[in-house]
């Protein structure tokens, strides 16, 4: 019982993780149907830019408020650098084939990677200790404060991040361009400062991701990218991609998973159980477990 | 293009015959590697660029021809060639069989479940599943083949092997494409349904391009496994797919065009040597621009013998 409790808390502390980056992976796909490689690069990038601004510009100050400055800037440069992506890789090949906007995104998604390695160096580098080690025990269980700083920010956002697309004016228009680009644009909504709201969105998320895997784990390198992208975009495929509070449930569901296979069977083999568990997922349910069917577009 | 038919494929084929003798050895090396790539972007444009079917897990075929000849040789003490007819068929039933369950999902669907695929087999071989896959280090020390008594242990002579699976593999290419099951191919890859309403078994085809590209890929395994006498996980890497899909797309899924892709991701970076860090900073954006100026590829395939204006331009794959 003491393991299972204490996997659960863990899952969820992971899942939080994967779903705040599958939500970057979802809202881009909704509107440009697109995978978005570069996105886990992105998301390894912010914990070093967020590394870098910690060191150079905060003078290593730990303070409540420095966390939240380091915070807020990283997610302001990743959601600028979101923006200059979309415009560069994506925005001129939006009538073209699709696979060619494919090829773009791992284009630059291989920029993203290899440019961190340039700046930053291709070993590991450790993640300041930004947060307290404090650590409470539950009769067994480990719960640590960096946890639930994770677990209810991430919430926080992600409640945030859908009552805005639910609630507000601009959020129908996110909805409305993810259901027909063509139909929104006759309705008035202008779907290019549409998608570069999503590109800020999501960049930001995931910046917000990326520093929590550095506070998490500590260790950051410069390919991380690949792992956590691919796992945060099985996450958004679970819960049905295009599907905002899918990405959500599959984040928490796969990151509930993964603990559990690593607490009760083995962590060498989380990989094999993770795509087995995608692929017996879509022959069930080929469009994630919250996605609506709808035909493929002819 | 009929001039490059016509004379371009003869000189590329007299000069890749006399390339050896023309080699120091370390040149030799990376004109085999050269080679054996052409062939797996190859196999990978039959399911990809020839059929449409999104498939980032190519590596895992590659690479499992090359475990089955690395095991059979070093556990079970087959000869290397008498490998190489399971070293295809057991990556082309595989590639069946993972086919048959999947083929039908959405494109981006397809292609992140065979980079999962991908991933399962480097953690199986690196996990050294039943013992036989030597874990992280792999498999070395690999017999020489050997051919009705001749010993084809030179580098020149694993050369011609190679050059040998690549005539075979453009052969198929040609062939296929000739044929009713490329015709089809084609026709699903264009538009699907329209396919289907003039009788065309698009799942059978679908499985079909899976397996025929799973096996040459399987065979190009054996050849990677002759070169190097060994065989380890990190040549089979996710990453290795990655590159294969990107050729076919930057090259426009012609033979040239693999040719050329082949050529920059692979020889290029052993010419400059000195920007080995830079190497995929550059490719990325190479591809980024390649695919702004030419979406369709830097030299688009073209079938059959179509006249250009009754050609409509539609989004391939799409």
């Amino acid at each position: 019982m003491d393991i299972f409790l204490q996997q659960l808390a863990n899952g969820l502390t992971i899942g939080s993780m994967f779903a705040l980056v599958a939500l970057g992976y979802t809202m881009v796909y909704g509107v440009m149907k697109l995978i978005n490689f570069a996105h886990g690069d992105m998301v390894a990038a912010s914990a070093f830019v967020g590394l870098t601004i910690y060191t150079q510009i905060m003078g290593q100050a730990a303070s409540l408020a420095a966390v939240i400055v380091i915070f807020l800037l990283t997610a302001a440069v990743m959601a600028c650098i979101g923006i200059i992506l979309e415009r560069v890789a994506y925005r001129p090949l939006r009538e073209a084939p699709r696979l060619s906007a494919v090829v773009s995104a791992l284009g630059a998604s291989l920029v993203i990677q290899n440019g961190i390695m340039l700046i930053w160096g291709p070993r590991m580098k450790i993640f300041p200790e930004l947060v307290p080690q404090v650590y409470w025990d539950f009769g067994g269980v480990v719960i640590s404060l960096i946890q639930v700083i994770i677990l209810a920010l991430s919430l926080f956002l992600m409640v945030s991040l859908y009552l805005f697309v639910e609630k507000t004016r601009m959020g129908a228009a996110i909805r409305a361009s993810s259901i027909d680009q063509d139909a929104a644009r006759l309705m008035g909504i202008n779907v290019n400062s549409i998608i570069m709201i999503i590109f800020i969105i999501g960049s930001s998320l995931g910046a917000v991701g990326g520093l929590f895997i550095g506070l998490y784990y500590r260790g950051i390198t410069f390919n991380m990218g690949w792992q956590y992208g691919l796992y945060a975009f099985i996450a958004a495929i679970i819960g049905g991609i295009g599907n905002i509070p899918g990405a959500m449930l599959g984040g928490m569901l796969l990151g509930l998973f993964n603990a559990f296979i690593a607490g009760y069977i083995s962590s060498t083999w989380a990989d094999a159980f993770t795509f087995i568990l995608l692929i017996l997922i879509l022959i069930v349910r080929p469009t994630g477990l919250l996605g609506e069917r709808v035909a493929e577009k002819v | 293009m009929k001039n490059l038919k016509r004379f371009g494929f003869p000189i590329f084929f007299v000069v890749m015959a006399i390339l050896p003798f023309l080699l120091d050895p370390r040149w030799q090396a990376v004109a085999i590697t050269f080679l054996v790539f052409t062939v797996v972007a190859l196999s990978q444009d039959i399911i990809l660029g020839k059929s449409g079917m999104f498939n980032m897990g190519q590596a895992l075929f590659f690479g499992m021809g090359a475990y089955i000849t690395a095991i059979l040789n070093s556990q079970y003490g087959w000869p290397m060639l008498a490998t190489i007819p399971v070293a295809i068929l057991v990556p082309a039933l595989f590639g069946i069989l993972l086919a048959g369950p999947i083929v039908h999902l959405r494109g981006d669907y397809l292609l992140v479940v065979t980079i999962g695929f991908n991933i399962v087999f480097v953690q199986v071989v690196q996990n050294n599943l039943g013992g036989v896959t030597g874990g992280p280090n792999g498999i070395f020390g690999l017999d020489p083949m050997n051919l009705f008594g001749m010993q084809l242990a030179s580098q020149v002579s694993v050369y011609y092997f190679a050059f040998a699976v690549l005539l075979l593999t453009l052969g198929i290419m040609r062939n296929l494409e000739k044929s009713k099951a490329g015709r089809a191919l084609h026709y699903l890859r264009e538009d699907q349904l329209a396919a289907e309403s003039i009788g065309i078994n698009t799942r059978s085809y679908k499985i079909f391009a899976f397996g025929l590209g799973a096996g040459i890929a399987g065979l190009a395994g054996t050849v990677f496994a002759t070169q190097y006498a060994a065989v380890s996980p990190e040549a089979f890497e996710f990453i290795q797919s990655v590159l294969f899909f990107s050729i076919v797309l930057v090259g426009g899924s012609s033979i040239p065009g693999i040719l050329l892709g082949v050529f920059v991701m692979f020889v290029l970076p052993e010419i400059f040597r000195e920007f080995a860090t830079w190497r995929f900073f550059i490719f990325g954006f190479a591809m980024i621009l390649a695919m702004i100026l030419r979406p369709r590829g830097i030299w688009p395939a073209t079938f059959g013998k179509i006249p250009k204006f009754l050609i409509k331009e539609s989004n391939h794959g799409a």
